[in-house]
């Protein structure tokens, strides 16, 4: 299965709201209908998101600079214009949201985590054809509480402990079902550098070099048994129940840049092992890769890995903080980090005994590796947090505020539809009362793809917490603003 | 063999700044004592080593060094030796693989490059063999790597090293192998776990035959890869390095080896010794794990008839029957040296235990052409030891391609090495082949260990902890002590009060005191020129101390008087008064000391009369005191009544309170005044916080019904008008520009004052005092008198006269103090009848005499009252002079006086005299670190002074 880009899934709206645009509002509907009956596991509708105009009293887009006094247009779910409040036709019959008041800013992009699973790590050593999606719990307190911190897309992961894990996706923390969170329903393998629980590195370093083995020798096996006219693989495809749709039942020959099997296009893809073909689509560079490098060490590891395998060009580190002192080796390989969520190292100097204690993002910054920050916790810890630590410990603002939203959004293959506001770009904007780096300032409002999904003053938790108020029995809270529940 | 680590790291490893490199841009040359460079040839006297560009290019005695380079001489009691070479560690051990052969884990995997090994580097360990894992058949692919190293593509030695594996007991027994199959079936299940082989010796054999034959059987019981990866490593001439400790495991691994011509090296080796012709002509070689864990609880090894019980001597065994052997221990890396030595018993000697943890483990695991010897070509990986390796020396510098790793120096840091090795270390060993310990006794040879400005360990023989500094020296003696010397005073002439503290007018070390200090003199016993009425006060200190700390060491340890007097009828009169007035002293603190011993042992209750003999006297003492009891109830209601009766003749005196309200603040505050009258004049206190934040002081008039007071608070001047009347105060208050009108009321007709407690009435009939008793004054000048009466010190006298000495001796013997005589010229005709009753004497510099009685003889007096059993000093009556009181001690030596004797007087002696014996004067754990270490006999005319160390410090020329 080739990754495609799944386009976005149908926000909520209100029948009301459809009603009063017209006729090719209703054609619109229509056509969704048809879309929804052909949801599958994977696919999904072919949807516009939501209509909205933000006003806020200073944008800042992560694209170049700042707007005072801006307006942000949004259509569909996309932004349709955005600048000052002068230049920019603001249509009469939208609904407006914010006010002078109000700082807006993209909303943020956390490329790795492992948080809304069931579990997050599997017991199964080479595991890639698991996936996220089985594990994923949409009504986890974790995705209300990214949601409020401001964080509108995530890449979701399996934990760390695994030498080859399951594919990943993208999502945004809005919805019920999985497929109302889904934003790329596949997105990258994830691999472990450090050692898995009961192993060593060295046993640790065997078992990933043997997983790709088995792969070529599984490839060259079943080339070998076609090449005979046998037909094994069929009958093993047919007795699992795999369907062999167009695509899947047509062969082709293996890409990939580090090591070929030739003629695999004598198989079917659909035929391959499940087992195998993650793998395979790695090799082929289809997917991403997230590695995970829990020491120094393991960097180096990871990246003969990658380059032995051809999908170095695809590989984002996920770093644990002693890893800057292998940054060196990151610069040359020139790939994007995440970095690990606590941004100081410290450690002592066995010679003299003194403690000495290490920044890693200026490490990474000052060798000019991109890198992305990961939020702590979910809620008082969030990005904004770790992006205001890194500014205070010594990062440029403008570096920090990358580290966020668009760094992230590149490592997600999304860099040109999340992570800054520009003409063209997801509506995901986050309406907050003051900076987003200051500990004072509010999330106040959230626009997820151009519906608002999240005001401060019918947020439940918040106001009981904070204000001392207790919403009203009945009212619907905020995270389903808008929801009218037969749409899924 | 995949190697891709390996080419990862030669791109490019970064290590981290922790280790900061000297830079290096030349040569470097290292001097020592004693190179050995392990090469074939003996150690080398006076060798050095030249180094470039991290290779050693030259090693030779008589070494001349380039210019330009950068020569760097560690002493003659160094010795360079080559890193030592770890044939065993734990560095890079994980987890075993589940199968039990798993000749593709490689030991680079799962060593960390990032790591910092500096407990081994400090240990000598420069490189180290790391093996994947342990416990099976063929546990997987070893390697030597460098502990260290400015270079990190070059810290691989030799990989792959050996297939590393076992035979022995630990590797017969792998658990069972489960895989579970994905996804289970019905059919299949889960599984079970496959038993593996080998259990016995026999199946051990057969394995390893059987994976180096391939197949499919090879492929059915130990996995796919096994038999193929060992094949890559088989063709590539990889040593095997096999664990056997029993004959019939190494006979076993004898005989496979001849037969399919293996490369082998035999791991363990306990009982090697047993069959060492075997292994002699098998031309095997055997890297001996010394059956002892450093640092670990004590080990059982079993109470069979045939349980192995650990046999150090199985290297001696070995070296004669001429079978190449290394030595290794895996438990503790660092102690490697400790681990050689141990195996030197039964007889190896040092030169082969040296080669068994350098040159032996290197060639053994393929890493003899980059380590293992001083050699031109080799990595310049050289050790700095502060003695023979074998013989007790401990790493005192580390260097690693030609940069130093580490050394003892700073505290642990690497300083950029000095061209003279610094004996600053903090732990000094002086070794001696005369120890003189200060009161007679002589250890030949000594030894002695200085730690933090104290002697830790004294001794024929001493441990050399790691990073000590060793002197060598032909005598040592503690330092020497002048007994009254003037170094420190700077030509002044006056003469204190007895208390004067002396330590006032000293401070740490100049040029001049280091320069007697160098001279022998550590200790200068200081006091000022010149008479005092009520003596003048000694202070023993060192002069060359570089810090206050331990500088001083009493002030006053005693005071100096006269017994002479200018008219010599008087002689003795000022002291026989100081004496008895320092008795009084003395008895008045005894007695207030029995007083108070008393007083906290009776009953708190009052006490009455004492006599207690008859009842009818109790009675009559009751009656007596119920007298006086009402007269006491008379006495007090007479003074109430006389209090409420007397017409008010002080309207003013008292306290007054009240309100007053201060604008522009709207509240109130409170006022207190509190006022005495005296005839008009008035004083007192007024205490207000709107006038002023502290107690305002006020004094004034009370004239005519008005009341005028003022004085200064803290916001200025306050001036107080009032008309005072039966108890209550009208008053306006002045301060800064307002005017403040209050109230008050007198709350109190009296002031409280504070006022010594009048005898009263009642006291006065009391026999016995009620309160504590009190103590006497404490008199500085008398104090040192009163320590030499309880026999905790003494005091010096100035006498010299035959007949006055006794006298004084009487005198003093009386007061029951021991002195010690200063001048003395004519004891020597009455040192019998003296010698028990003084501390000692300080004779004068004329050590040798006429005899007037005996024609052309001479005296030495020093040694005639030496020999009288009376304890004798020298003292300079100098500055720096001092620094030649030792030569005099010589010539007093070579003239007569016992050389026992004359040290003694310089010592222990002296030190005992002034009660100082617990700091100084003697070579004993404990005492001050103050050493002087001689080239030839102390006080021999010919000797002179090489070293000095005053609190462990060395004084540097």
């Amino acid at each position: 299965m080739t990754l495609r880009r799944i386009p976005m899934q149908y926000s909520m709206q209100s029948t009301s709201q459809l009603f009063s645009r017209g006729a090719h509002q209703a054609l619109r509907v229509s056509l969704f209908g048809l879309a929804l009956a052909a949801v599958t596991s994977t696919a999904s509708a072919m949807s516009p998101g939501g209509d909205l105009v933000i006003e806020a009293g200073r944008i800042i887009t992560q694209a170049g600079g700042e707007i005072t006094d801006g307006v942000i247009v949004i259509r569909d779910g996309r932004i349709e214009a955005i600048g000052a409040a002068d230049e920019v036709e603001r249509p009469w019959d939208l609904n407006v949201v914010g006010g002078p008041e109000f700082t807006a800013y993209p909303g943020f992009v956390e490329a790795h985590t492992s948080g809304g699973m069931d579990r997050a790590n599997e017991s199964i050593d080479v595991a890639p054809f698991l996936n996220i999606r089985d594990s994923i719990d949409p009504v986890s307190f974790f995705f209300e509480d990214v949601l409020r911190n401001g964080i509108t897309t995530l890449g979701v992961h399996q934990g760390n402990n695994c030498v080859i894990g399951a594919r990943g996706m993208v999502v945004r923390p809005v919805g019920r079902t999985v497929e109302e969170l889904m934003v790329i329903g596949e997105f990258g393998l994830k691999l472990s550098a450090a050692p898995k629980s009961g192993s060593s590195r060295a046993t640790q370093a065997q078992a990933l070099r043997v997983a790709f083995d088995d792969l070529k020798s599984y490839l060259e096996d079943s080339v070998g048994e076609r090449r005979y006219d046998g037909d094994k693989a069929k009958r093993e495809a047919l007795y699992q129940g795999r369907e062999l749709d167009e695509e899947e039942s047509k062969g082709r020959a293996m890409g990939g840049t580090a090591w070929k099997v030739d003629g695999l296009e004598l198989i079917p893809r659909g035929e391959l092992d499940v087992k195998q073909r993650p793998l395979l689509e790695l090799v082929e560079g289809n997917y991403a890769a997230f590695i995970y490098c829990g020491a120094p060490m393991d960097v180096h590891l990871a990246l003969e890995i990658a380059r032995d395998n051809g999908f170095l060009h695809r590989t984002t580190l996920v770093l644990d903080n002693s890893c800057w002192k292998a940054a060196d080796i990151i610069a040359e390989a020139g790939v994007s980090v995440v970095l690990d969520s606590a941004m100081t190292h410290i450690e002592r100097d066995p010679y003299t005994g003194k403690e000495i204690e290490t920044v890693v993002p200026r490490v990474f910054a000052d060798r000019g590796v991109r890198f992305a920050l990961s939020s702590n916790n979910a809620s008082s810890q969030s990005l904004w947090y770790q992006a205001a630590l890194a500014n205070g410990l010594g990062i440029e603002r403008s570096a920090a505020l990358d580290a966020v939203t668009v760094i992230p959004a590149e490592i997600l293959g999304l860099g040109d539809r999340v992570g800054s506001l520009q003409v063209g770009f997801d509506g995901n904007v986050v309406l907050s009362s003051g900076d987003p780096l200051s500990t004072t300032s509010w999330v106040e409002a959230v626009v997820v793809e151009g519906e608002q999904v999240y005001d401060r003053k019918t947020d439940a938790r918040n106001q009981h917490l904070f204000e001392g108020q207790t919403p009203p029995v009945g009212k619907q809270s905020s995270m389903s603003q808008g929801s009218t529940g037969n749409r899924r | 063999m995949r190697n891709g680590l390996g080419r990862a790291l030669t791109a490019a490893l970064a290590l981290t700044a922790l280790l900061a490199p000297l830079a290096t841009a030349g040569e470097v040359v290292l001097r020592a004592g004693t190179v050995h460079a392990v090469d074939g040839s003996g150690p080398l006297k006076d060798g050095a080593v030249r180094i470039r560009d991290g290779v050693i290019v030259e090693v030779g005695a008589n070494l001349v060094a380039p210019s330009g380079a950068k020569v760097i001489d560690y002493g003659p009691s160094a010795v360079i030796v080559p890193g030592f070479v770890a044939a065993d560690s734990v560095y890079a051990r994980g987890r075993a693989s589940k199968r039990t052969a798993a000749p593709g884990l490689s030991a680079l995997d799962g060593f960390d490059f990032y790591g910092q090994y500096s407990v081994a580097l400090s240990h000598g360990v420069t490189a180290a063999y790391i093996t994947p894992a342990s416990g099976r058949l063929i546990a997987g692919q070893g390697a030597v790597v460098k502990l260290g190293g400015v270079d990190p593509g070059r810290r691989v030695l030799s990989s792959p090293a050996t297939i590393h594996g076992s035979v022995r007991a630990d590797a017969r027994s792998v658990p069972g192998f489960w895989e579970p199959p994905i996804p289970p079936t019905v059919e299949e299940g889960l599984g079970y776990a496959k038993p593996q082989l080998p259990h016995s010796l026999m199946g051990a054999v057969l394995a390893l035959e059987e994976l180096m034959a391939g197949g499919e059987q090879a492929l059915e019981a130990y996995g796919p890869r096994a038999a193929s990866d060992l094949a890559a490593l088989i063709t590539g001439g990889t040593t095997w390095r096999l664990g056997a400790n029993s004959v019939e495991e190494m006979r076993a691994l004898l005989e496979l080896s001849a037969q399919n011509g293996m490369p082998l090296v035999i791991d363990g080796g306990l009982e090697a010794d047993v069959i060492a012709e075997e292994l002699a002509a098998a031309g095997a070689r055997v890297i001996f794990q010394v059956p002892f864990t450093a640092n670990a609880p004590v080990r059982s090894w079993g109470q069979g008839e045939d349980s192995y019980w650990p046999n150090m001597s199985v290297p001696a065994e070995l070296a004669k029957a001429g079978v190449d052997f290394a030595i290794s221990h895996s438990g503790s890396t660092a102690d490697l040296l400790f681990t050689a030595r141990l195996a030197m018993r039964g007889g190896l000697d040092a030169e082969q235990a040296l080669r068994a943890i350098t040159l032996a483990p290197a060639e053994f695991l393929g890493a003899a052409d980059r380590v293992g010897s001083l050699e031109p070509g080799k990595d310049a990986d050289v050790l700095v030891m502060n003695g023979e390796p074998m013989a007790g020396g401990s790493v005192v510098a580390t260097w690693l391609d030609g940069e130093l790793a580490w050394s003892a120096q700073s505290s642990g840091g690497q300083s950029a090495g000095s061209d003279k090795a610094s004996t600053k270390s903090s732990v000094v060993v002086i070794e001696v082949e005369e120890l003189h310990i200060g009161n007679g006794q002589v250890l030949r040879p000594g030894a002695i260990t200085l730690r933090d400005g104290q002697i830790v360990d004294v001794g024929s023989r001493v441990s050399r902890t790691a990073g000590a500094m060793v002197v060598r020296g032909f005598a040592a003696t503690p330092g020497l002590i002048d007994a009254y010397g003037f170094l420190g005073l700077e030509g002044s002439k006056k003469s204190p009060a007895a208390d004067f503290p002396m330590s006032r007018i000293v401070g740490p070390g100049d040029e001049l005191d280091r320069r007697v200090a160098l001279a022998g003199v550590t200790t200068v016993v200081l006091g000022p020129r010149g008479r005092g009425r009520a003596g003048l006060p000694m202070m023993p200190y060192k002069p060359a101390a570089s810090s206050s700390a331990r500088q001083v060491i009493a002030d006053p340890i005693t005071v100096r008087v006269d017994w002479t007097e200018n008219n010599r009828l008087q002689s003795g009169q000022n002291v026989r008064g100081l004496l008895e007035k320092a008795t009084k002293y003395v008895e008045g603190w005894a007695e207030y000391r029995r007083k108070l011993a008393e007083w906290e042992a009776a009953p708190k209750s009052e006490s009455k009369a004492k006599s207690k003999d008859d009842e009818d006297e109790d009675e009559k003492d009751e009656d007596a005191e119920e007298d006086e009891k009402e007269e006491e109830k008379d006495t007090k209601k007479k003074k109430k009544k006389k209090g409420e009766e007397e017409p008010e003749p002080f309207p003013v005196t008292g306290i007054w309170e009240g309100m007053l309200v201060r604008p522009p603040f709207a509240e109130e505050t409170s006022i207190r005044i509190q006022l005495i009258n005296d005839a008009g004049e008035v004083e007192g206190s007024i205490r207000c916080s709107a006038l002023s934040e502290s107690l305002i002081q006020v004094t004034g008039r009370f004239a005519d019904g008005e009341l005028r007071i003022s004085g200064l608070g803290s916001q200025g001047w306050v001036e107080l008008i009032g008309t005072p009347k039966q108890g209550e105060l009208e008053a306006r208050v002045l301060v800064g520009e307002s005017e403040i009108e209050f109230e008050a009321k007198r709350t109190r007709k009296d002031v409280p004052r504070a006022s010594r407690p009048a005898a009263s009435k009642l006291d006065e009939e009391a026999d016995e005092p009620k309160g504590k008793p009190r103590s006497p004054k404490f008199d500085g000048k008398l104090e040192p008198f009163r320590r030499a009466m309880q026999g905790d010190g003494t005091i010096v006298v100035s006498v010299d006269r035959e007949d006055e000495i006794l006298a004084c001796v009487d005198a003093f013997e009386a007061a029951g103090i021991r002195p010690v005589l200063y001048g003395a010229d004519d004891l020597h005709y009455v040192a019998d009848k003296v010698a028990d009753r003084i501390a000692g004497v300080m004779l004068d510099y004329r050590i040798k005499i006429h005899d007037r009685e005996k024609g052309l003889t001479f005296i030495n007096r020093y040694a005639q009252i030496a020999n009288a059993g009376i304890p004798i000093a020298f003292h300079s009556l100098a500055e720096e002079g001092a620094a030649e009181l030792p030569t005099h001690a010589a010539y007093a030596v070579a003239n007569g006086l016992s050389a026992k004797s004359a040290l003694r007087a310089l010592t222990s002696d002296v030190a005992a005299m002034f009660g100082m014996e617990d700091r100084v004067g003697l070579l004993q754990v404990g005492m001050d670190a103050d050493v002087v270490l001689f080239d030839g006999p102390p006080l021999d005319p010919g000797s002179s002074v090489v070293h000095t160390w005053v609190n462990g410090e060395e004084i540097s020329r």
